[in-house]
């Protein structure tokens, strides 16, 4: 079996397991991290896009609130072309009157979060659909991120620095030596899921940053680790609506943000107690509550077109906790396993969100350092990721670059501007096993055709490339040394470099069938109006003129393949009456009718 | 800076389903690699637009000449012109504007100070070394058709000149002539008039100004809304009153209609009122026909052959309308005459577009595909038929056939009008 | 002025019914919100392809019909009906100028080479795609050009290859085609129609083909002038070509449109798009006319008898909202879908039996009238054909324009009656 040694294994390639990486080997640690997936697709992947001012949490949470807003100054600098300066308004609707706006302005002054309230007359001018009928408005220092970018760029600087990330290697078992009241941590084995072997990994220190798999992890070492997985639904509407980081001025509760992000508005989230952070179920009345509460900040988003709904896993972490998930403090969480369980040479953090990473990792990398009796300053707050000379992205970039550089022709997915070359750049120096890893990677496929028409055309590039390229310079998934991850994002960067050599193990069928899985999971719940009939044409596409429904098939699966599939009980796996009566629709249509007639129309 | 604003369209955005039948069907994206088509300036661009951004995002909108095929082939209802319309603007708003834009905008002034000296006023303009000037220095193309001022007057003239002959009735009609008729084409005036008089109505002209498309469509949103407040301030109280408000430029009426209410967000009442009392001439005598009051006391029209072969194109903005081809179903009732209609999308002109030097070429490779079917027509032809002004120029110059506004045409079939010279029958004769 | 009949939707559901009932000597006149699904389809005329949940492709489709559920509109019309109605159109479409051809033996589905390499049941292809065909045992040369976003040669040979069908794949430069940077198929097609053209391609592809092989190459050969290009490049190549559909815009479904379009207005029907229906007049049970939105007041359209062709949720005749209501846009005529949202769709994207949604639709009595709970119909002179039908997913059951057309056909011929 194949043994590797390093001085800190990090388990979790998400924004706290990547921030770990970095940090350990700017202290010179030797690293290696290991993730399961692809980076980034556990919750980091999944989350709205909030760099937090703080002032979401400022009343009822203030430790936690002191943190983001000292991360959210810091990143600005460290992850600054990850970051878009939208600005942040704190809105008292109709509905959230009471003392609370006071309370939040004097907590936003005694922890530092700047904090200006603004005539509601200038807020409308600023963000015209916000709802009139708002009394107060504030303006905090909120932003959006890019998640998928940022962990990228960071885990880009881990790896200038030294460390070595592994993705598609899942912990199958933690090493453990020695007995009752002695016992160490020493690696981890791990399995290849690409290449289908086991590896072990000797380690001096294991970190778990698994997120909300974290409790799954120590498990493994026979360590009770209770994450709270708080499961948070939220949907994206299909275009900006807004530009600013809209909250609703109260204590946080179901729906009360709207996120714009790149091309979309995230509308989030709620915060469900789940037990499994791998198979979540979206559930109408979530949707429901989005649009519902998403009313209050904007009137009329309801109406507008939905593109997607998804599901994050917070790993929430309060020890001894036994009330609602929205009631657990937002704030890190470090185990010390030695003192809490007396198992040495393993840490495990949780807790926190994405905009503490980087002092996640901080506090964590302190940890280790004094576990493993050697003094090294953290110098991540001072050390900017790969990428920074970009600026903020701004959510026009890309477009003016492709306009810039005439790069209209070379559009493959045209509603998010991923050009060919961003496309097979991406593939053949960032690890991809999947569409969806480069849907993280560039946006592929997150438009508003969901991948109707480039899905097609992806894994068919991908596969030709794999037939045509040239034999000489042969370039591996995952070599990703002379390729700089930060400009990623950038048409116009990626049009300057040399096309990559052959790509090699694509399985074009299965590119397809997985991505277009991958893409109903997240339609499922929101199809009606416009998303419904684009979806029509989505599968004229795939079935009437392509028939990818009974392409030969592959015979194999990809790591990922099952993760697609919905739960059956999600949507009731035995649809009631295939064909409801006619009666039915008429008392369906009739009631549609009355409605529609109350709004004056035919 | 005019802050322009989107949300009249962020909805109809909202419908596009990226099949990009309006690519297909675009007459610019069709021949330049400098317009990636209707789809991706419209719709797709502009979820990457916000106010809030360094600069906009894109140019390329630039080259959209605003024909509205894509709205009319868009199978989803995405107001994709009226997106483009609003990103330019927003453009100019941020950049300013080239003064060759902002002269082309200001059709009524040019109208108005050529009309002191017209015959000066055409040889300083339609003579190779001023066109050569103007393209050198302004950007105007040199060989685009431009118009010729009117050398017997103004349309105001002739009405001034011609008081005392008005028709007096109970039945009244508005009449909203537009620049190019007060000041380049008085004759489609006249045609106009003489129709609506032989119909039994009285002939209402009041003061008006220029309805403010040119200046839309170059993307000055503020010197537009000035013209409509000056249009709604003349004009609404005729509408108030009932009186229909009929044009005979397809641009103007369409302007008055729901180009400058929708693209100025304008919701008061007196541009409400303008808007519903305003009819293009043809669909209010369509309207008129249904209601079995349309004269139908038609002549045959002079003609070299046994029938007047008249090939006919609906222009873009008429077909922006959304009220069919009146002309078309009107002139099919005049005997004698063979009408052939085009399915050309565009003439290329679109308005002042084809007058920019950078796109002169553009537009004349947009109108080949109408060219063609007019001469293929066969060669007794002796015009061309279409209801707007730029569009005839248009036509012309690309066939080399004189064309005729189909109010001209009706005229004539009535015996009032004379095609060949141009004017009234009755005016010629005294 | 006032037409016999109007047919609301453009498509080919109502551009068929058009056909028969203007033969039949009636006014038609067809309004439409825009162009459609036509532009979108492959070009071919799919009848029945697969039937739910059953893995391979219907062989004879017409002997298929009989095991169809007896609310499936093929059912109700029956094989012989069917023919009927098949047969015209293909001599109307051929009168109209474009050829189409049935398999051998007879009665049974062609068997083509999908863009992605699947194997494509159909029951009338166009000529050039006929070239295609499985069941011949020519190896397949598919060409594709570099920088063409929506064709992929090395996908479709190695699939077919994976079937067993002998075919490799090229590619040659864009350049050959056109100097444009960036061009979509329908451009394509047209610079194929430029002078000269078709030799270059020729020239550009001879080196290619090896003796015995027929070249496939993506639908762009030419759009007014197809029939002569795609003969001509074959004469050049001294070699059979035939065309694989492609990604929307679709070529040979475009081709289909003009040449119906052409046909109906050369026999003074007037075809209007760009219209939408915001409203109707009734009286006792009769429809008065047709209200359009239009720049600034709504249009009316009064005619003898109406026919909806809008098409179902792609189509827009059916409109839906997160309450899970569903509704005809055009009459508010009442819809046969399940009201429970959970009971719409399935967890898979490709489960084989379809999504309970798409079933749902317009009921319409043995003439084609839509009916209430009771069967009873709701208006006198209103009848629907195509994609908005009840009891059918012709996405699923890949027979999209057969039910188009036959059903089309069928209820201009039931309102003639």
């Amino acid at each position: 079996m194949k043994q590797q040694t390093t001085e800190i294994l990090v388990i979790g390639g998400g924004s706290t397991g990547t921030g770990v990486a970095w940090d350990a080997a700017l202290r010179g640690f030797q690293v290696i991290l290991v993730e399961k997936r692809d980076l980034t697709h556990g919750t980091t992947g999944r989350y709205h896009g909030l760099l937090h001012s703080g002032g979401r949490y400022v009343v009822k949470d203030p430790r936690s609130a002191e943190e983001c807003i000292r991360e959210n100054r810091i990143l600005r600098h460290t992850h600054a072309h990850c970051i878009e300066d939208t600005g942040g308004f704190f809105v008292v609707t109709p509905e959230d009157e009471g003392d609370y706006p006071d309370r939040f302005q004097e907590a936003c002054a005694r922890v530092g979060i700047p904090c200006t309230e603004i005539p509601v007359a200038e807020a409308l001018r600023h963000e015209p659909l916000l709802n009139p009928r708002a009394s107060r408005v504030f303006a905090v220092p909120d932003a959006t991120a890019d998640s998928f970018l940022a962990t990228h760029a960071t885990a880009q600087a881990a790896r200038l620095a030294g460390a070595q990330i592994q993705v598609y290697h899942e912990v199958v078992a933690l090493l453990v030596e020695g007995g009752e009241g002695a016992r160490r941590v020493t690696g981890a084995r791990v399995r290849d899921l690409i290449r289908d072997e086991e590896v072990i990994i000797h380690a001096d220190m294991v970190i778990n940053a698994a997120g909300a798999w974290a409790g799954q992890v120590a498990q493994l070492a026979g360590i009770p680790v209770h994450v709270i997985p708080g499961k948070g639904t939220m949907v994206a509407m299909n275009h900006r609506m807004v530009n600013t980081v809209l909250n609703r001025c109260k204590m946080p509760a179901d729906g009360d943000i709207i996120v714009p992000i790149h091309t979309v508005a995230v509308l989030g989230t709620t915060d469900e107690k789940v037990s499994d952070p791998e198979h979540l179920r979206i559930e109408p009345w979530e949707v429901q509550l989005m649009l519902e509460e998403g009313e209050k900040l904007v009137p009329g988003i309801s109406q507008a077109r939905v593109l997607r709904a998804w599901a994050g896993v917070r790993p929430l972490y309060q020890e001894g906790f036994q009330g609602e998930s929205r009631d657990v403090t937002r704030a890190l969480t470090l185990l010390d396993h030695q003192q809490r369980d007396g198992v040495a040479g393993f840490l495990t953090i949780t807790g926190g969100k994405w905009t503490t990473f980087r002092l996640m990792a901080e506090v964590t990398v302190d940890k280790a350092c004094e576990q493993l009796g050697t003094r090294r300053p953290c110098t991540t707050a001072e050390t900017p990721v790969p990428g920074v000379q970009q600026g903020h992205y701004w959510l026009g970039h890309r477009l003016s670059e492709v306009e810039e550089h005439h790069l209209q022709g070379e559009l493959i997915c045209e509603c998010e501007l991923v050009t060919r070359a961003m496309l097979e750049q991406a593939a053949a120096h960032n690890p991809t096993f999947t569409l969806d890893d480069l849907r993280r990677d560039v946006r592929l496929g997150m438009g508003p055709c969901q991948g109707g028409f480039c899905t097609y055309r992806a894994a068919a590039i991908l596969h030709e490339r794999s037939v045509t390229g040239k034999d000489d310079a042969q370039a591996r998934p995952g070599d990703a040394d002379a390729w700089d991850v930060a400009y990623i994002q950038s048409p116009a960067h990626q049009q300057t470099l040399p096309p990559p050599a052959r790509l090699e193990g694509f399985q074009p069928n299965l590119l397809l069938r997985d991505f277009l899985q991958e893409r109903w999971k997240g339609l499922v719940p929101i199809l009606w109006g416009q998303q419904l009939k684009q979806e029509r044409l989505d599968a004229l596409i795939y079935l009437h003129l392509m028939n990818v429904d009974h392409l030969p098939v592959d015979g194999e699966a990809s790591p990922l393949t099952d993760f697609y599939h919905l739960d059956p009980a999600q949507i009731g796996a035995e649809p009631g009456q295939p064909q409801a009566s006619l009666a039915e629709g008429q008392a369906l249509n009739e009631r549609a009718g009355k409605e529609k007639n109350q709004e004056g129309q035919p | 800076m005019h802050s322009i604003s989107w949300h009249s369209v962020d909805h109809s955005l909202d419908e596009c389903i990226k099949c990009n039948i309006c690519t297909s069907y675009c007459p610019v994206s069709a021949v330049t690699d400098r317009f990636p088509g209707p789809k991706y300036v419209g719709p797709q661009a502009q979820r990457f637009r916000s106010p809030h951004q360094p600069h906009s995002p894109d140019d390329s909108v630039d080259y959209c000449s605003g024909c509205r095929v894509c709205n009319e082939v868009c199978p989803t209802g995405v107001k994709i012109a009226e997106i483009n319309a609003r990103a330019r603007a927003q453009i100019v708003a941020e950049r300013g504007l080239p003064l060759r834009n902002r002269l082309l905008g200001r059709n009524e002034l040019l109208g108005k100070l050529g009309s002191l000296a017209p015959a000066a006023a055409n040889l300083a303009l339609h003579n190779p070394l001023s066109r050569l000037l103007a393209e050198k220095t302004l950007g105007i193309a040199r060989h685009a058709p431009l118009p010729t001022w009117s050398t017997r007057g103004t349309f105001g003239d002739w009405l001034r000149r011609t008081a005392h002959r008005r028709l007096r009735s109970e039945k009244k009609v508005v009449y909203f002539h537009g620049c190019a008729t007060m000041y380049y084409e008085p004759f489609i005036g006249q045609a106009a008039v003489a129709v609506l008089e032989h119909q039994g109505y009285e002939v209402i002209v009041p003061p008006q100004n220029c309805c403010g498309l040119p200046l839309l469509s170059n993307g000055e949103f503020p010197a537009a809304e000035r013209y409509h407040q000056g249009n709604v301030a003349r004009l609404a109280g005729f509408a108030r009153a009932g009186l229909p408000i009929v044009g005979t430029s397809t641009s103007c009426t369409l302007t008055l209609k729901e180009e400058a209410p929708e693209l100025l967000d304008r919701e008061d009442e007196g541009t409400a009122a303008l808007r519903q009392a305003t009819w293009d001439i043809f669909e209010w005598l369509r309207a008129l026909h249904e209601q079995g009051e349309l004269r139908t006391d038609f002549q045959p029209i002079p003609s070299s052959g046994a029938s007047l072969v008249l090939p006919y194109h609906a222009p873009c903005q008429l077909r922006a309308h959304r009220v069919g081809k009146p002309a078309l179903e009107i002139l099919a009732l005049i005997p004698g005459l063979d009408l052939r209609e085009s399915h050309a999308r565009c003439c290329g002109i679109a308005g002042t577009y084809g007058y920019k030097t950078e796109k002169y070429q553009i537009a004349m490779d947009v109108g080949q595909e109408l060219f063609d079917f007019v001469q293929a027509q066969g060669e007794a032809v002796p015009y061309s038929a279409c209801d707007s002004e730029t569009c005839r120029w248009q036509l012309e110059h690309g066939t080399g056939l004189p064309s005729r506004h189909p109010i001209e045409v009706l005229a004539a079939a009535y015996g009032l009008y004379d095609l060949e010279q141009r004017r009234l029958v009755r005016e010629a004769q005294s | 002025m006032r037409p016999d009949l109007l047919v609301i939707g453009a498509g080919l559901a109502g551009l068929s019914a058009a056909l028969r009932a203007t033969q039949a000597g009636l006014r038609v006149r067809i309004i439409a919100k825009g162009l459609g699904t036509l532009h979108w389809s492959t070009g071919n005329l799919d009848l029945l392809g697969y039937l739910p949940g059953a893995p391979h492709p219907v062989r004879k489709p017409m002997e298929a019909i009989y095991t169809l559920p007896e609310s499936h509109p093929y059912a109700r019309l029956g094989p012989e009906r069917i023919g009927h109605c098949l047969s015209w159109w293909q001599k109307a479409l051929g009168a109209a100028g474009l050829a189409y051809r049935p398999a051998t033996p007879a009665r049974s589905n062609w068997l083509l080479p999908s863009p992605a390499g699947a194997v494509r049941p159909t029951y009338l292809a166009t000529e050039a795609q006929a070239g295609g065909d499985l069941s011949q045992a020519e190896p397949m040369l598919i060409v594709g050009f570099q920088g063409m976003r929506d064709f992929y040669p090395h996908l479709i040979a190695e699939n077919l290859t994976r079937q067993g069908y002998a075919a490799r794949a090229a590619t040659l430069s864009l350049a050959v085609i056109t100097r444009r940077q960036d061009s979509n198929t329908l451009h394509l097609a047209q610079e194929l129609e430029r002078p000269g053209r078709v030799q270059e391609l020729a020239a550009a592809l001879r080196p290619l083909v090896r003796p015995g092989e027929r070249v496939g190459l993506p639908a762009i050969l030419g759009l007014e002038r197809h029939q002569a290009i795609w003969q001509g490049l074959a004469t050049a190549l001294d070699a059979p070509v035939f065309e694989i559909p492609t990604l929307p815009p679709s070529v040979p479904g475009i081709r289909l449109h003009r040449a119906l379009t052409r046909h109906l207005e050369a026999q003074g029907v007037q075809i209007q798009v760009g219209l939408t229906a915001i409203g109707f007049q009734a009286d006792r049970g009769r429809i008065l006319a047709v209200e359009t939105e239009s720049s600034a007041r709504p249009w009316r359209h009064q005619a003898e008898g109406f026919l909806l062709a809008t098409g179902g949720i792609l189509g827009g005749g059916f409109n839906s909202d997160p309450q899970g209501r569903f509704w005809e846009v055009v009459f508010n005529l009442p819809l046969t879908v399940p009201q429970d949202r959970n009971a719409w769709f399935r967890p898979h994207f490709l489960a084989p039996e379809g999504h309970p949604v798409f079933r749902g639709g317009l009921a319409v009595d043995g003439c084609f009238r839509p009916v209430d709970g009771h069967g009873t119909p709701l208006y006198q002179n209103l009848w629907a054909a195509g994609n908005l039908l009840a009891h059918v997913d012709a996405i699923q059951e890949r027979s999209v324009e057969g039910l188009a057309v036959i059903t089309g056909m069928a209820a201009a011929e039931a309102l003639l009656a």
